[in-house]
């Protein structure tokens, strides 16, 4: 998403939240990181349409001056998604649904390996790291925003994210 | 591939393997957002569930303004209810209604049992003597053995415009009851009035007390009984041994021989007598105190609530501290019953909120 869409959606009347514009720049973000962090494309499908039904909702209580509107609607994605979780036990069972490899184009053989071999890699990722790692590539957010949506520090984001890539890399280069 | 991957490379097909939701999902979800996510039927069913959900769902606003009319509403009862409920009220209604019964009025039977146990027992027209019948009634043959003085005092609330008339009334009662008017003041007009000391026979000190207070309003109403009998039978004993010793004397008299002496028992005699009458005059003092009862009735001129006189702007007002301040008690012990229910619901929901975190938490961490 575009900073300019971004600020459109944060301030697009005097403040107010303009949600079917947060709808629809946020959608396919919103699924994309409750499909990463569940790994299941029906739950996901639930989180996404719960998460939507929420912000709707609670639209009327979005304060822009305590974030944005996107952190604001990943926060009740995620509290959706973390709901999902605990209720179904599924935490476990990760790797049931995996990034959907084949939907991708796979022109390029190195990329197409390169993709198989996150695949596995992400399955390794503690819960966290994955759940970082949907809201920063999957989903799009700041790091900033994803401070905002689990409760920390940017910078502290910016380390863990850091080190996650380690973990990728690694596990990539490893699997070689 | 055997170079290290760096970042950007990862980064990159981290983005390209970005999960893409099935169009059909996207349909609907659109029709869903179009027509402003309408509610789907909840998993668990249950109705509480639902309502909390739509009270979550709620803007605060609207939740504030629910919550304070709904507020205002329960104070607005309970003030009606309360202020419907009001002793004074009922009291004042009371006595528009009926004329206060006899034996609740407190010179009957009840009341003269209460003498027994203490000289000075006193009663109000706030019925805090009316006590089961059999009760007041083995108290009352108790009673009788007595000698109980009672008096009563009754304040009526007139129009002035009827002062005169409820005047006669009041006269016309004590008539009825053979009573006695001692002494009476009477003033019409503004801020006019009547007074009236009465000797009520106290046999029917009931009837004539229930007449009283059917003429118009009753202010108020206090009764009194005196338990003389101490003093009475004191005064017929020595009234029994001072004829006794008159007789003596005469019996004396009549077989003295020596003038002297006859001179000496006359004198005694005659210091007797004065003493017999003295005695006898106490005692018909004493016997009239209790078959005749003190009624003071006092009519004050004034707008009666009874008669429907002029409300005007001071009742209006008067009326209006009234309910404003049941409507603030009310709300002060509301206060009191809701603050510390409010404080603990507070702190019930932030420690859901809490606990609830930690679970959303720890489904990471598991």
């Amino acid at each position: 998403m575009s900073e300019a869409a971004v600020a459109e959606v944060e301030s697009p009347c005097q403040g107010e939240l303009d949600f079917e514009r947060l709808y629809r720049s946020s959608r396919d973000d919103v699924y994309a990181y409750a499909a990463g962090l569940l790994r299941d494309r029906a739950a996901a499908e639930d989180v996404t349409a719960a998460a939507f039904e929420r912000a709707y909702r609670k639209r009327s209580r979005f304060d822009a001056e305590r974030g944005s509107a996107r952190a604001w609607l990943f926060g009740i994605a995620r509290n959706a998604a973390l709901d999902e979780l605990r209720r179904r036990g599924r935490q476990a069972e990760l790797s049931a649904d995996p990034v959907d490899t084949a939907s991708l184009p796979d022109s390029d053989a190195q990329r197409s390996e390169l993709r198989l071999l996150l695949d596995g890699a992400l399955g390794k990722l503690e819960a966290r790291e994955h759940e970082l790692i949907a809201l920063k590539f999957f989903a799009g957010l700041s790091n900033a925003e994803i401070a905002r949506v689990i409760g920390t520090s940017a910078s502290n984001v910016g380390t863990k994210l850091h080190r996650t890539m380690d973990k990728l890399r690694e596990a990539c280069d490893g699997a070689l | 591939m055997e170079r290290s991957r760096d970042h950007d490379e990862i980064a990159t097909a981290l983005a390209e393997a970005r999960p893409a939701p099935r169009q059909a999902f996207v349909q609907e979800l659109d029709q869903r957002a179009a027509a402003g996510f309408p509610r789907r039927p909840r998993r668990d069913g249950s109705p509480l569930a639902g309502f909390a959900a739509w009270i979550r769902g709620l803007p605060p606003r609207r939740l504030l303004f629910a919550g304070g009319t709904t507020a205002l509403a329960a104070i607005a009862v309970a003030t009606v209810v309360i202020a419907s409920n009001d002793p004074n009220s009922q009291r004042v209604q009371i006595a528009l209604d009926h004329p206060i019964p006899t034996e609740v009025s407190g010179l009957g039977r009840a009341s003269d049992s209460a003498a027994v146990h203490s000289s000075e027992a006193e009663s109000s027209v706030e019925y805090t003597h009316s006590r089961e019948s059999s009760k007041a009634e083995g108290l009352a043959n108790l009673a009788r053995s007595r000698e109980i003085e009672r008096s009563a005092e009754i304040g009526l609330l007139a129009d002035p415009a009827d002062i005169t008339d409820d005047s006669a009334k009041v006269f016309a009662a004590v008539h009825d009851a053979n009573g006695i008017v001692l002494h009476s003041t009477t003033s019409s007009g503004k801020g006019g009035g009547a007074r009236f000391e009465l000797l009520i026979p106290s046999a029917r000190l009931g009837d004539a007390l229930a007449a009283f207070s059917s003429i118009d309003e009753v202010r108020s109403r206090h009764e009194a009984t005196d338990d003389i009998t101490k003093p009475t039978v004191t005064a017929s004993e020595e009234l029994r041994d001072s004829q006794a010793r008159v007789d003596s004397l005469l019996a004396q008299l009549s077989t003295a021989e020596v003038e002297s002496e006859r001179e000496a028992i006359a004198a005694e005699l005659h210091a007797e007598r004065g003493h017999a009458a003295r005695l006898r005059n106490q005692l018909a003092r004493l016997h009239q105190r209790t078959a005749y009862s003190r009624v003071l009735v006092r009519i004050q001129g004034g707008n009666s609530t009874e008669s429907g006189g002029a409300w005007g702007v001071s009742d209006a007002f008067g009326d209006a501290g009234h309910i404003l301040g049941i409507a603030a008690g009310v709300t002060l012990v509301g206060l009191a019953v809701i603050a510390p229910l409010a404080l603990l619901f507070l702190l019930a929901w932030l420690a859901q909120r809490l606990w609830l975190r930690g679970r959303r938490e720890r489904a990471l961490d598991a």
